[in-house]
């Protein structure tokens, strides 16, 4: 316990230590070849192949793409939280310039929740039943910070009110069954942030809510991000909650990064065949009643991944060439694709 | 199709007459307002789009508009005739007319059953024809709604999710229906293969003149594809009109705050901020506000509000509205904003 305050203390100072002047800042998170692969019965099966990006202090990323296309995995890997049997991570996975891909269990345990923290879709199976809301809170900060019982219940008191939940002192001593589906998600915000960590990793965060729900929820994020520079991922499939939650999205297509973008370009002229095509495909952008786009077939699976372009059997841009391996290439100093067509294509985007 | 296809009633393909379905809590003593008075007519070939927040009964709705679920009070008319007063056998053969699909395609489809088998078996609970003229119309079906008939012996885990509610399409299809409630039949798929599914509904619409309600909580979605569009909102209807308007020109303070909520996928410089956010949530169907429902999280709310249950009338030709204030220009003032001004 007080050795893993010790390891925070050392991380926390080197981090303030951090010049933050001129030009690009040292990255908050690097993640460089990052490589998952999960065991099965036939063999190593990978799931995602040479992640790379990194996540500057304070900025607010969306990490997108359809069901299967790594970015749950990828958001859980950061924190370790895949299961370290089945799971083979490889790359690496710089937090502050400390390699998480390497940490020992017990000095990642201090990373967890401390300056890592991360939420899930659905609060109701990640909160504990027989817990009052506030003593989970409460045990989030203890767990890192060697406080009283009724210090870390005023730290839990003041976190709830922080997420606006009204009456916080009533709403401390109930337990998540008496909480609708939004003040549970503010719980869980409450307990991820308690710590003020630097990374917040939220995982679907508002695809169980309704949508005047969702608007309180990434306006919550948004501004709670704003206020204590706190670093948001935030994996989604809805392109527009990218849009109005974060800076800058990264789309992932069958286990890799094919484009990674500031929010505004990105929207306006996709410089990726399937980035496009996510952007077309959503009915709001179609004249009404009018036929839809869409993305011909489907993802291919793991196990089958074509050579080359993995997009490409789906791809109307494909031509020979296609099926050579493509590396992510820069288009401008902050965009890059991985399409060697990129350069040349010119790609609809939400805006016509 | 049946002989009934031509006769058309005033009263529409679907009439829903002062609606109430009740459902007592589990400890008996209250009873939760599900649908708690609703009033509206589907007109045939047309799409009637459904939209509201979880909670406000459209669920529960869309299987009381296939007779899943009697009504409490009022009725629900079947191009004029109330399904509660057939008999067995009438009934039976009346309600191939009026089917549904659900939301979820895996839960929908028996897994040990093959593909074939479960879009088949309307067809041998109707008696119609003998197994070999049952699967060549199953697999007719197959193909009709883009599956190759080498699907047809598989099993459900061997498709797609977006090929499962296909599945479930195609066995509706067989019987030929006449309404078909889609209940929230696209949510589960990704962004890329919805369009499909879609256009197929949109398809299927003009070939065989089918009249759809189409349950969602998706805006986008719902205002892409429906003639006319209702709102929902704690058991009641808060706004019934043309598609177009109630998506542009929304009359109720509560469906402009929905569709101000509905993020948009637009760059900043094209982004009108004018997001409406309300307050808290939904309240409980056990015990809901009185007078207007909508009053609790209203940003335009007055006294009347809390006395008197606003009538559900017209204020366009066609466009109902279900709030004293409301009138043909839109909904009322923002209460801030009205006090900022003065």
């Amino acid at each position: 316990m007080t050795d893993a305050i010790d390891i925070f203390a050392a991380t926390a100072s080197r981090a303030a230590s951090t010049p933050h002047v001129g030009g690009s800042p040292r990255p908050l998170l690097e993640v460089r070849d990052l490589s998952l692969s999960f065991a099965t019965a036939n063999g190593a099966l990978p799931i995602t192949r040479n992640v790379n990006f990194t996540i500057a202090p304070g900025e607010r990323v969306g990490l997108v793409g359809e069901s299967g296309c790594g970015k749950t995995v990828t958001g859980l890997s950061l924190l370790r939280l895949l299961p370290p049997q089945s799971a083979r991570i490889q790359g690496d996975i710089l937090f502050n310039g400390t390699n998480l891909a390497t940490l020992s269990p017990r000095r990642m345990r201090a990373v967890r929740g401390r300056e890592i923290a991360m939420i899930f879709q659905e609060p109701m199976s990640a909160l504990d039943p027989v817990f009052t809301v506030g003593d989970q809170i409460s045990e989030a900060y203890r767990v890192h910070f060697p406080v009283s019982r009724p210090e870390g219940r005023e730290r839990a008191i003041a976190a709830l009110r922080e997420v606006g939940i009204p009456a916080p002192e009533r709403r401390c001593d109930e337990y998540p069954h008496q909480l609708s589906g939004g003040m549970r998600q503010r719980v869980m915000i409450a307990m991820a942030l308690i710590c003020k960590p630097k990374l917040l990793v939220a995982d679907e965060p508002t695809t169980a809510l309704d949508v005047t729900v969702q608007a309180q929820i990434t306006d919550l994020l948004r501004s709670l991000s704003e206020r204590t520079g706190t670093a948001l991922i935030f994996i989604t499939h809805d392109l527009g909650v990218v849009a109005e939650t974060c800076t800058r999205m990264i789309t992932m297509y069958a286990g890799e990064v094919v484009e990674d973008a500031p929010v505004d370009d990105v929207l306006t002229r996709p410089r990726h065949p399937y980035t496009s095509g996510l952007l077309r495909s959503l009915p709001g952008l179609s004249k009404r009643r009018g036929v839809l786009a869409s993305i011909p077939g489907r993802v291919p699976s793991p196990s089958a991944m074509p050579a080359g372009c993995r997009f490409r059997s789906r791809c109307t841009h494909a031509v020979a060439g296609c099926e050579q391996s493509q590396p992510m290439i820069e288009i401008e100093s902050d965009r890059t694709a991985r399409c060697w067509r990129a350069p040349e294509l010119v790609l609809p985007g939400a805006v016509n | 199709m049946s002989s009934a296809q031509n006769h058309t009633s005033d009263s529409g393909i679907l009439a829903v007459r002062d609606l109430r379905i009740l459902f007592p809590t589990r400890d008996g003593r209250d009873t939760v307002k599900a649908i708690d008075g609703m009033d509206f007519e589907v007109r045939a070939g047309e799409t009637f789009g459904i939209i509201g927040e979880s909670g406000s009964g459209k669920t529960t709705l869309g299987r009381a508009l296939v007779s899943l679920l009697p009504p409490t009070h009022g009725k629900i008319l079947h191009d004029g005739t109330d399904p509660v007063t057939l008999g067995t056998g009438a009934f039976r053969k009346h309600r191939r007319d009026y089917q549904i699909i659900f939301q979820d395609p895996n839960a929908a489809l028996n897994p040990r059953m093959t593909i074939i088998d479960s879009v088949v078996e309307p067809l041998e609970i109707m008696g119609q024809g003998d197994n070999a003229s049952r699967r060549r119309r199953g697999i007719e079906v197959l193909e009709r709604v883009g599956l190759a008939a080498e699907a047809a012996d598989r099993y459900p885990h061997q498709l797609s999710g977006g090929q499962k509610q296909r599945v479930n399409i195609a066995r509706v299809l067989t019987l030929r229906p006449k309404v078909i409630v889609c209940d929230e039949v696209v949510a589960a798929l990704d962004v890329s293969i919805r369009g499909d599914v879609l256009n197929l509904f949109a398809d299927l619409q003009r070939e065989f003149g089918l009249t759809y309600v189409f349950i969602t909580h998706d805006i986008s979605v719902v205002s892409h594809i429906s003639d006319r569009i209702a709102v929902t909102y704690l058991g009641k209807l808060m706004e019934l009109g043309p598609a177009e308007d109630v998506v542009e020109h929304p009359l109720h303070p509560y469906t402009r705050a929905l569709l101000s909520a509905e993020p948009v996928p637009l760059p900043s410089h094209l982004r009108v901020d004018r997001r409406i956010i309300l307050e808290g949530e939904i309240p409980s169907p056990v015990a809901p506000p009185s007078g207007c429902r909508f009053r609790t999280r209203c940003p335009s709310v007055q006294p009347r509000c809390t006395e008197e249950v606003p009538a559900w009338r017209d204020v366009k030709p066609g466009h109902r509205v279900a709030c004293h204030f409301a009138t043909a220009d839109g909904p009322p003032p923002d209460n801030q904003k009205a006090q900022r001004a003065s």
